[in-house]
């Protein structure tokens, strides 16, 4: 039951979103008493949204509630949309109209069919069933439930238990977007060191950028998603295998780690910084590209590791492998 | 610097490979003589890596007055209630006990380059092979006119650890109700650039909480600090109306204070003050003018591992130096600290010795959970030690992230004063 509400806070989170976003999307134009009333009109219709989300959290009747909301947010919305377009000066009217007409559905699906297949992305899915769950009436399981998974913060959808490392990510700023979701599944363990998600990764592109296709229809508010523009290219963490078979020199490791103990401390101690003593060597590597490559957040990491040379993050990995 | 070009061939992992070591030290007396004097960020941390990577090569005596260090990082966290006095005091036992350092309570009072020698004002001298000098910082004499540092009790600096900081404290917690406490800000450079700001939003923290109609008044004599935008966005944030600042464009750098009347004048106009905190302008530590290793207020240092420009036998670290474009914090005299090390050990044990490289980072609090920071890397090249790339936290940020880097930063002090006291 707890779950359920947790979920169901979640969609809620989403709608409200597209609230935010189509407001800010359309109101840029608009002179600033209008944009009084309507931030108004829309505090209102978030504070009956957070109403109805009490009322439903206690009722029992809950999927019917839920769709209840949804059908009065999605009306909501189109109030909002409606009062900006009435408000709106002729001219803007007429192009926020044009805007309106190319309809964000249409140039979603316009993308994701470049980007990738849903439906073929579907059948990659079934691989992750065992853990996650989607579509409506999806829980968290082993895994959190993936319902609005893009533009999530990473680690802080409410009720899961996640990682150390995976929560910290969240804190740093990891936020799930199509680039950070496909550097994941490419090889979770270059975005999150010690995630839980015990998976080896999906190494074929097509395989991901399909299932990025499917993911994105649970997605509340498709149009929030910056990389979607036909030209997103996704970063990947993809090393060579001689980078990965470089053989570190652990003296020099010894001197460079030197500058990494003034945070990270030997002894393995966690607060608030991680222990990166006696870690895999490979994932040490692939950790310290991600970061010079700047897919994983974090400017401290980003910025030391951006002077490492390969064989220098090789020395290190190294010796922080062998180290007690 | 004839042994610069030695140490280092080349540049890149060229230079990372072993070098048939000088061997300087004096055949007569066994183990090569490393002496430091300073016990602090950068002096600390020299004595541990040297005695530890050299593992009973090289003999290590640490001189430093001062049987408690109190760091003045976290200073600020202890005067806004963040943290108690005895969690920023360290003891020098683990260095003796655990890493055989010979740590010798007192001051150095002169050098004697040609003998090789440091006296001790207890009497007596110490010889060494290579001397490693960090000092920290002294006041500039009538840097501000009424001030100096006889009047350090009515008007503390509390920019030195431990007792100053105490008594700054002391002096917030009994200022009357809407009391008046006036910060003069030094000039540039000075330790910690972003020390002072902090320092008012701790201040400006517990004012908030026991006295929230006192008031602040900075002082200042330059046009701009370090993380400005941070701290003007948090300080309207959290104490809005509280804190005023007086720039250079309004007489901020014509100050002068009457310790007894406990009256601040910025540019002619006078005002009354509970507790006045002078940051005056800094130089390096005494030693280093009494060993004659300075030119103007700072010591000059080659990047490449640490020596001072007059003298090859001496390393010099942290606030004291002239390096080039490191801010005088305890992140960077550890970072330089660890360069010293390897050059002093290549240099008397014939130990490989790798291109210095640099990092820095320093954050700041300015209300509960709400930290920021700036950082940035530096290596080493024959005019200076040059800044490679840097990153400073954003206004705006969210309460999640300012919070992660709060965290951090406790994680930071654990992480420097294990590394500088084993
Ligand atoms: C309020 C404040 C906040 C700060 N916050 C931060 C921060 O958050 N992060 C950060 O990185 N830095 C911070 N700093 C800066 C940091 O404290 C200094 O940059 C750092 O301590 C410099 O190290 P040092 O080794 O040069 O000098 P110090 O650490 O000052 O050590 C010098 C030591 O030398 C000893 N000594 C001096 N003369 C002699 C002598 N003649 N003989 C024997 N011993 C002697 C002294 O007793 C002292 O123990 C802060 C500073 C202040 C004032």
């Amino acid at each position: 039951m707890t779950k359920n509400t947790g979920m169901y806070a979640s969609v809620l989170g989403g709608a409200a979103l597209v609230l935010g976003v189509a407001y800010g999307w359309t109101a840029r134009d608009y002179r600033g008493e209008e944009l009084e009333t309507l931030s108004e009109t829309l505090r209102q219709l978030e504070a009956r949204n957070a109403t109805l989300a009490a009322q439903i959290a206690e009722s029992d009747g809950l999927e019917g509630r839920i769709e209840e909301l949804e059908a009065s947010l999605a009306a909501a919305l189109q109030a909002v949309e409606d009062a900006q377009l009435a408000a709106a000066p002729p001219e803007t009217a007429a192009e926020a109209a044009a805007a309106e007409s190319q309809d964000t559905t249409e140039v979603v699906q316009t993308v994701a069919l470049e980007f990738g297949d849903p439906a073929r992305g579907e059948e990659v899915f079934g691989q992750c069933r065992s853990c996650h769950q989607i579509g409506q009436g999806a829980e968290d399981r082993i895994g959190p439930h993936l319902n609005g998974i893009f533009g999530r913060r990473a680690g802080m959808h409410d009720g899961f238990r996640y990682s150390d490392d995976m929560a910290m990510m969240g804190a740093d700023g990891l936020t799930w977007e199509l680039e950070t979701l496909n550097a994941y599944l490419e090889n979770p363990k270059a975005l999150v060191s010690r995630t839980r998600m015990n998976f080896a990764g999906l190494k074929d592109p097509q395989d991901r950028a399909d299932i990025l296709a499917y993911l994105r229809q649970f997605s509340a508010s498709p149009q929030n998603i910056p990389e979607a523009a036909p030209t997103a290219q996704a970063r990947e963490v993809e090393l060579s295998p001689e980078v990965l078979q470089l053989v570190g020199d652990t003296d020099y490791g010894e001197y460079l780690a030197s500058e990494c103990k003034t945070c990270h401390q030997q002894d393995g101690s966690d607060q608030g910084i991680p222990s990166i003593t006696q870690w895999p060597t490979e994932d040490f590597v692939v950790a310290m590209h991600a970061y010079k490559r700047k897919i994983r957040p974090h400017p401290v990491m980003q910025m030391m590791a951006n002077r490492l040379s390969d064989e220098e993050i090789a020395a290190l990995a190294a010796y922080f492998a062998q180290l007690e | 610097m004839k042994l610069n070009r030695r140490v280092f061939v080349g540049t890149g992992m060229a230079a990372a490979t072993s070098l048939s070591a000088p061997m300087v030290h004096a055949a007569s007396h066994g183990k090569p003589k490393v002496v430091v004097v300073g016990g602090g960020a950068g002096g600390a941390t020299a004595a541990r890596y040297i005695a530890k990577d050299s593992a009973g090569e090289i003999d290590v005596t640490l001189i430093e007055p001062s049987r408690s260090y109190y760091t003045c990082f976290f200073s600020n966290l202890y005067i806004g209630g963040f943290r108690e006095l005895d969690s920023i005091a360290h003891s020098y036992g683990t260095l003796a006990s655990d890493y055989g350092i010979n740590v010798v309570h007192d001051w150095a009072t002169g050098v004697d380059r040609d003998a090789r020698t440091v006296a001790l004002a207890g009497g007596g001298s110490v010889p060494y092979d290579r001397l490693i000098l960090s000092p920290g910082i002294d006041f500039v004499e009538g840097s501000v006119p009424g001030w100096d540092v006889s009047a350090q009790n009515a008007m503390p600096h509390a920019y030195k650890g431990g007792s100053q900081t105490e008594l700054l404290k002391a002096q917030i917690m009994a200022m009357p109700e809407g009391g008046t406490y006036v910060m003069v800000a030094p000039p540039n450079p000075y330790r910690c650039p972003p020390g002072p700001y902090e320092r008012v939003s701790m201040v400006a923290h517990v004012l908030k909480a026991n006295n929230p109609s006192a008031k602040i008044i900075i002082a200042d004599p330059k046009a701009n600090f370090s993380k400005q935008g941070l701290f003007e966005e948090g300080w309207q944030k959290h104490y809005p109306g509280m804190i005023t600042r007086i720039g250079p464009d309004f007489g901020g750098e014509n100050v002068s204070v009457d310790p007894e009347a406990m009256t601040v004048d910025i540019d002619g106009e006078v005002i009354n003050a509970d507790v006045v905190n002078v940051i005056p302008a800094q130089k390096a530590g005494l030693i280093c003018g009494a060993a004659g290793l300075t030119e103007g207020n700072w010591a000059p240092v080659s990047g490449h591992t640490m020596q001072s420009r007059m003298d090859e036998n001496i390393h010099i670290l942290g606030d004291a130096t002239n390096q080039g474009d490191m801010p005088k914090s305890g992140f960077s005299a550890n970072s330089q600290a660890k360069v010293a090390a390897m050059a002093v050990r290549g240099a008397l044990t014939g130990s490989r010795v790798f291109p210095a490289k640099f990092s820095n980072t320093c954050w700041s609090l300015i209300d509960t959970d709400n930290g920021v920071k700036v950082g940035a890397t530096y290596e080493a090249t024959d005019e200076k030690i040059a800044k490679v790339d840097g990153f400073v936290s954003q206004t705006g940020e969210d309460a999640a992230l300012r919070k992660a880097t709060y965290e951090e930063s406790i994680g930071w002090y654990q992480g420097i004063t294990s590394d500088m006291f084993g």
